[in-house]
């Protein structure tokens, strides 16, 4: 029984201390060959290009063999690029944006802020989540991502209950554990294989795209205050929602723009991988269009 | 009560054998994600330092930071990555610059970001091989009000696992700054990118 135990820890130890060693192997040998291939026939460079590999430093590579192209990456794929025609109007409202955050959203949330402790405003958070439970669960349906559906139900009931109506959210944590399924239409959209067209940025909502426009259309529509009377009640409603889930995010957007070389450029492709990347995800859920997703992507 | 014995032994080697099978799988499988979750566990070890204290405190932690981050980042896998063609009009003086210059954009960048963590919880989920030495390791960090996905995409060199691009709530980091490096080198030289670069790295410190 004893020397059963010490074969086994020791047989265990051997094979996790190797299997490191053998991966290394391999991939030195696989470098070596990866030097030999890559002669130089730039001759612009040659004078700075040492030949032998120790002396090689990296920078004097030129990898301009396909490698370095990127074509054939695992993730190439999620290389996505959106059409801008409307880009001097866009960066307009960029500009106005930014200085809408910057002058009005950002003081009014950090004045909120202080006033009010963040529990409390996590939980005006998850009410306003809640309230867009409509157009989430019809969304669901109509991506036939029935489960989906099922979990937003089974939240939308819980959290009223148990949540006190939905300012708390006992259904995502712990044994029940359904999360959300944060979706709009212009998801819905996507899943059914439209093209996001091609780049908006809205004054005051931000970046979009023609199909992702169309979820002002279910967030209006199925979003019960849109119809709280009179009309300036409801929009001070999607005011205060606004101020609260900013008061929530301080310092994304300023760390967004501070790494990015060109701000404008970067938000546009920030938006177009996220909004490809849910939209997959959405796919990915949904019984009638999976399988455009295990297999070839019919859309390439 | 012989055969008994004899049995517990066949199913004493039977497990045994099993354990070994499975132990060196689960090694073989959990090997990216052990070397990203090492890496941030030392981040994570600096931040919550309570030694470091006072006025000092955030140069030594941004010093034991670089250190870190030195052995966990494949700068130039990065740098190759954002630039791809553009990388081969670049001189090596130019490339060595390059490099240099937007390393220092994404240390002041995230830096602050970094040191402004205050015990979030940080779960490792999941770990997707893409190639022999390509894997994607899926974390999160969960905030009182937040969840904050975070992908790792690492590559294998030397023996040693190096994070070549982040994936910050579904943006590569990689892929953004290679659209707007493109751009610029579109109708730009490389020294034009450069001094955009160096101009950056000015405004931020």
């Amino acid at each position: 029984m004893k020397h059963t135990f010490f074969f086994l820890v020791i047989t265990t130890w051997l094979i996790l201390s190797f299997a490191p060693l053998c991966v290394a192997d391999d991939q030195a040998a696989q470098d070596d060959g990866q030097t030999v291939s890559l002669s130089g026939d730039e001759s612009g460079r040659e004078a700075e290009k040492t030949s032998d590999r120790a002396g090689a430093s990296p920078y004097d590579d030129d990898y301009d063999d396909d490698e370095y192209d990127y074509e054939d990456e695992p993730f190439s794929e999620e290389r996505v690029t959106i059409d801008d025609p409307l880009e001097p109007a866009n960066r307009a409202a960029n500009i106005f944006n930014d200085r809408m955050y910057f002058w009005v959203l950002k003081p009014a949330a950090l004045a909120y802020k202080f006033v009010a402790p963040e529990p409390a405003r996590i939980s005006v958070k998850n009410f306003f989540f809640h309230l867009g439970y409509p157009a989430r669960f019809l969304n669901c349906l109509l991506q036939t991502d029935f489960a989906g559906a099922g979990e937003e139900t089974g939240r939308f009931i819980i959290n009223t209950i148990w949540g006190i109506g939905g300012l708390m959210d006992p259904a995502a944590g712990g044994k029940i554990n359904l999360q959300k399924q944060d979706t709009d239409l212009g998801e819905t959209l996507g899943v059914y294989g439209v093209g996001h067209g091609f780049y908006i940025v809205w004054p005051v909502f931000g970046p979009s795209s023609p199909r992702d426009s169309a979820s002002f259309i279910d967030s209006h529509l199925l979003y019960p205050t849109s119809y709280f009377c009179p009309w300036y009640a409801s929009t001070a409603l999607t005011v205060f929602d606004y101020i609260n889930s900013a008061s929530l995010r301080i310092g994304e957007y300023e760390s967004l723009i501070g790494a990015a070389i060109d701000p404008y450029t970067a938000m546009r492709n920030a938006y177009v991988q996220y909004r490809m990347k849910s939209i997959k995800a959405r796919r990915a859920r949904s019984l009638l269009f999976r399988d455009n997703e295990t297999g070839q992507d019919a859309t390439k | 009560m012989k055969a008994g014995d004899h049995n517990m032994k066949k199913y004493i080697f039977v497990l045994s054998v099993l354990i070994v099978l499975i132990s060196a799988a689960y090694a073989a499988a959990g090997e990216p994600t052990a070397a990203v979750e090492a890496s941030v566990n030392q981040v994570l070890g600096v931040l919550k330092d309570s030694k470091l204290k006072g006025p000092d405190a955030k140069k030594i932690k941004t010093e034991k930071l670089r250190i870190i981050y030195k052995s966990m980042f494949d700068e130039m896998e990065f740098s190759r990555r954002t630039l791809t063609r553009n990388w081969k009009n670049f001189t090596p003086a130019e490339r060595r610059e390059f490099v240099d210059l937007f390393e220092q954009v994404l240390e002041k960048s995230y830096l602050d970001k970094i040191l402004d963590y205050s015990d979030e919880k940080i779960v490792f989920y999941k770990e997707t091989m893409i190639d022999k030495d390509k894997a994607e390791v899926q974390s999160k960090i969960i905030t009182s009000s937040n969840e904050i996905p975070i992908d790792y995409r690492i590559i294998l060199k030397d023996g040693k696992w190096k994070v070549y691009d982040v994936v910050v709530e579904n943006v590569s980091l990689v892929q953004n700054y290679r659209t707007q490096f493109n751009e610029i080198l579109a109708d730009g030289t490389p020294e034009d990118l450069l001094k955009i670069l160096r101009k950056k790295v000015k405004d931020q410190s």
